[in-house]
């Protein structure tokens, strides 16, 4: 079956290509070159006035996974049965089902849950198994778990942390490894409320710092293309700038990805101690070379915030929204916390966190290197991408918001001056190039030949934005037409994605003793093997490459 | 005589947490526990088959083919209009082709301990919740409080391997202070002793609010049904402790005035401890795979149980579908019973349409109009189910060769 997209106007930054009238042929669930079709064409959907890009990647949004599940059985009472076409639950905690639905209509094709722990590894491939369409993958928790803390304490070699390192990615099925709150959710086990990155655990005496150097340096010498993905320590206290600045530091030079950044962007200043560091905060993400980041707009509206930082959602418990939460401390791995919230648009606090996150993505100088995210559903549910990438791209309708909040955030945030609006070019690369290349995913996030066929088509003729991005008219999956006039036309199930970097056995020695000893459940239970997931778990394995052979 | 084979690591699907460290020895029926807790080695054998089990499929009594009595069963729900699948404990594989069934045919679905799974979230959907794990029980609780003395007998090994266990990575387990809350048996006590420091609360479950706000206020006058002594003593453990875990199973309760008040209590109580100090609750769940049950429906849709199939996705009514009250008012004309884990007596309505896919040993208070054999997962065929922490799940492994089909595989051959 060969499929031809006719005159379509292209974006496929990762082969350069912006705005360029091109056809683009399909077959077998691949991109392929015009000059090799030998049979006839099967179907041409003319793409005149409709514009061609990549299916779209969300590097960071939380889909599957106990805290979620933890959400989707706390927020009964946002269930809405007002559209027929989806089940009742919530957006801010959907169904797997939905999640999927509501994904593929808006053109993306492939998602990362990043905060996978590996004790709950099972739980979040099968709940993303049973999520459609789309592909699927996710950053494996470390940075809290004794057997890490305790191998940092006895000074364990680079060597042995990268082999541990690399077994856990394997062992959790992972496509990177996430940090949060390093040494933070582990130090609150033991009842220390704060952990700033210079700042000794009681119990370890162990720094935040330590966490990521370590742990960074394992990405790096492993050459798992995803950079450590970190949640910094501090999270939304005022004047956290400066931890986040020494968390990059942390990295000493190696490659390092901030997540929602925007949480970790706050000054101190003002009479209400509360202001925007998103200047500071730009300068270092323009300057340094190995940092990106994913931003992490919130909108107005209830959500429901989750993570693993079971010290931060712990404090934030008092600004339940409606007032039930919970937290839990888990495995010896991690822990996590459920908190509603509900981000008001006459909150100075609220508002100012609405302009920090718009703030970041407009002084980033290289759309290469900043990702657009709600951090799903904390910032505000995925849904709300359409309307991000407007008020990105429309100074006008952004400034309209603007006026209508809180005067006074005037005097903490640059917003108001920045004239910049994205050109769809900015877009195209943000969505979906510069996350397939932060993940190391050679054949998504571009249309050349022998890539994925994971492609989205949308029309020009829409005016609004917005409208455009949220309904495009056609989607393809592996070569697949699953969106066909804005509407679902065929279920299908994607794969997930892995990394599996080499490491030296005898480490699994060292882990069965430990297991024995002290976890509750069996080395060999723990591990997921690729048979497990296709086979009790329900998706296939995908081992996407290593950048490198391992340094050490 | 069938071959032995033995096993060095079987995962136990018999209570909900899950050990996967058992010695086991099989034959093509049965299967022995060789090391171990003898309690757990009697909760094993109970699934060996024996002259009596039903390995075959039989319909109005008479024995009959699978493949007969699927064509049945599928005659039978195509024609009734009301079907309620009422799970008595399956594995996750079981119930995601559940939910396709029933989706397909617009069924029911409760779990036969939904009660006690709703008065357990009811704390994560009204108020705040801190809960914990085994391993971080394991290995950081230095006091422990259990409400209710079935806890202890339900979970075998709960003790041993988690509340007391030999090795601890924070803790000295010599010195944790386990404090029971509730009428327990001498021997209980005195082998709780001989670990580590016991202190027996002998009050009335229902007094558990009462008790946790005395322990609260530490006011005299407020003594009622604790000695002055005791409390001193209780508070002190409780104030000097750094990790606090407070367990109960939620069945304990189900004899008290307001079994949701006392949980509710308890969960207050942790919540107030976190102020200052670290604490967390850790229920247990119950045999039935009610953890799997929950999970797997609530990532599917949006709703822990008690759901029905209706214009395009699961709806949820606590009351409208509580399968005690359908079956005994007669709201269903046909009920599809999955019990693959236990052989407990399964109680049937003889005015309605009886289907069980049953564990082989299953006793039934009436003969079902259809039933079929389902294999065990974890004995029979390999399978995922949760622990009573929720955030652990265990791959079951396939340990004996009887070859009985899975409820997935009969669901499946019904779509
Ligand atoms: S305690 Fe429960 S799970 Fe563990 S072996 Fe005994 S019955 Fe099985
Ligand atoms: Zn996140």
């Amino acid at each position: 079956m060969i499929i031809r997209l006719k005159s379509g106007i292209v974006y496929d930054p990762t082969n350069n290509i912006f705005n360029r009238t091109k056809d683009i042929f399909i077959k077998d669930g691949k991109i392929i070159n015009k000059n090799n079709i030998h049979g006839k064409i099967n179907q041409t959907i003319d793409c005149t006035n409709k514009i061609i890009m990549p299916g779209a990647i969300d590097l960071h949004t939380h889909i599957g996974g106990g805290k979620v599940n933890i959400a989707r059985l706390m927020l009964e009472e946002f269930h809405d049965e007002t559209d027929a076409k989806y089940d009742s639950s919530s957006i801010i905690a959907p169904t797997t089902i939905k999640t999927g639905l509501k994904y593929i209509e808006m053109g993306y094709t492939t998602c990362f849950e990043p905060a996978l722990l590996p004790i709950n590894a099972r739980q979040a491939h099968a709940e993303m198994a049973d999520i459609p369409f789309i592909d699927k993958g996710g950053y494996a928790l470390l940075g809290n778990d004794d057997f890490f803390l305790n191998l940092l304490r006895k000074k364990a070699s680079q060597s042995v942390i990268n082999d541990y390192v690399a077994f856990i990615l394997k062992a959790s099925q992972s496509m990177g490894i996430k940090v949060v709150n390093p040494g933070g959710i582990n130090a609150f086990k033991f009842n220390q409320r704060a952990l700033d990155v210079d700042e000794k655990s009681k119990y370890y005496n162990i720094t935040p710092r330590d966490v990521v150097t370590k742990l960074a340096r394992a990405i790096y010498d492993l050459g798992v293309p995803h950079p450590l993905h970190v949640h910094c320590s501090n999270l939304g206290i005022p004047g956290n700038f400066l931890s986040t600045i020494e968390t990059i530091k942390a990295a000493e030079g190696m490659p390092i990805h901030l997540t929602h950044i925007q949480f970790q962007s706050y000054g101190n200043n003002g009479d209400r101690g509360f202001s925007s560091a998103a200047v500071e905060i730009s300068n270092h993400l323009n300057k340094v070379k190995n940092l990106t980041c994913d931003v992490g707009q919130i909108m107005f509206g209830q959500t429901v915030t989750m993570s693993g930082d079971s010290m931060s959602q712990h404090k934030n418990h008092k600004h339940a929204h409606p007032n039930k939460w919970m937290c839990m401390d888990i495995e010896c791995d991690a822990g996590c916390g459920v908190v509603p919230f509900k981000y008001k648009d006459q909150s100075f606090v609220n508002s100012l966190q609405w302009a920090i996150g718009l703030e970041i993505f407009l002084l980033a100088e290289d759309p290469w290197k900043v990702y657009l995210t709600t951090d799903h559903p904390n910032g505000a549910p995925f849904t709300s991408y359409p309307h991000l990438i407007k008020l990105l791209m429309d100074r006008s309708f952004r400034n309209d918001i603007l006026r209508e909040l809180p005067k006074d955030i005037l005097n903490h945030t640059i917003l108001h001056t920045i004239k910049r609006e994205y050109t769809m070019s900015e877009i195209a690369i943000m969505t979906r190039s510069a996350p397939a290349k932060i993940l190391g995913l050679s054949q998504k996030g571009n249309l050349s030949i022998g890539s994925n066929a994971d492609i989205t088509i949308y029309d020009k003729n829409i005016k609004d934005i917005e409208e455009m991005f949220a309904h495009p008219i056609y989607v393809l999956k592996d070569g697949e037409i699953v969106v066909e006039n804005g509407k679902i036309k065929k279920y299908r199930w994607g794969k997930t994605h892995t990394v599996k970097p080499e490491y030296d056995k005898s480490i699994e020695k060292s882990l069965t003793k430990f297991f024995d000893k002290y976890h509750t459940m069996k080395l060999d239970n723990y591990v997921l093997s690729d048979e497990e997931m296709e086979n009790m778990i329900g998706s296939k394995v995908y081992v996407n490459e290593c950048k490198y052979k391992r340094k050490q | 005589m069938a071959a032995q084979k033995s096993y060095k690591s079987m995962v136990c699907p018999f209570c909900s947490l899950h050990c996967d460290d058992l010695i086991i020895e099989t034959s093509d029926n049965n299967i022995r526990l060789t090391q171990g807790n003898p309690e757990c080695g009697k909760k094993i054998s109970r699934h060996n088959i024996n002259s009596q089990s039903r390995t075959s499929a039989t319909i109005n009594k008479k024995k009959t083919g699978l493949t007969e009595a699927l064509k049945k069963v599928k005659k039978i729900i195509e024609k009734k209009s009301e079907v309620l699948i009422l799970n008595h404990g399956t594995d996750l594989s079981g119930l995601r082709s559940l939910l396709t069934f029933a989706s397909k045919y617009h069924c029911i679905i409760d779990h036969i301990t939904s009660k006690f799974l709703f008065q357990n979230i009811g704390i994560v959907q009204r108020t705040g919740y801190i809960a914990t794990s085994l391993m971080e029980t394991k290995n950081r609780a230095d006091t422990i409080i259990i409400f209710g003395n079935n806890i202890l007998k339900k979970n075998p090994r709960l003790l041993d391997r988690i509340l007391i266990p030999d090795a601890s990575l924070c803790v000295n387990p010599k010195k944790k202070n386990i404090i029971l809350v509730g009428s327990f048996d001498k021997n209980t006590i005195n082998s709780i002793s001989r670990k580590s420091n016991a202190i027996n609360v002998r009050i009335k479950l229902d007094n558990i609010p009462d008790f946790l706000k005395i322990i609260n206020n530490n006011k005299s006058e407020t003594l009622r049904f604790i000695t002055k002594q005791s409390l001193v003593k209780i508070n002190s453990i409780i104030k000097k402790s750094k990790y606090l875990v407070s367990t109960w199973t939620a069945s304990d309760f189900s004899n008290t005035k307001n079994p949701e008040d006392i949980i509710s209590s308890i969960s207050k109580f942790i919540v107030d401890l976190n102020i200052t100090s670290r604490a967390a609750c850790m229920p247990i769940s119950g045999p039935l795979a009610d953890s799997t049950s929950a999970q797997a429906l609530t990532w599917l849709t949006g709703f822990p149980s008690r759901i029905k199939y209706s214009n395009n996705s699961f709806k949820h009514n606590r009351t409208a579908y509580n399968s005690e009250k359908l079956i005994e008012n007669k709201q269903v004309d046909t009920v599809i019973h999955v019990s693959n884990l236990s052989e407990n007596e399964l109680i049937m309505n003889k005015n309605i349409y009886n289907i069980v896919l049953g564990h082989p040993n299953s006793k039934l208070n009436i003969e079902p109009d259809i039933f079929i054999p389902i294999g065990i997962p974890g004995l029979d065929h390999e399978g995922i189910m949760f622990r009573t922490d929720n955030v652990v799940s265990v791959a079951l492994k396939s340990v004996r060769k009887l070859k009985l089909p899975s409820t997935q595989t009969i669901f499946n051959k019904l779509i």
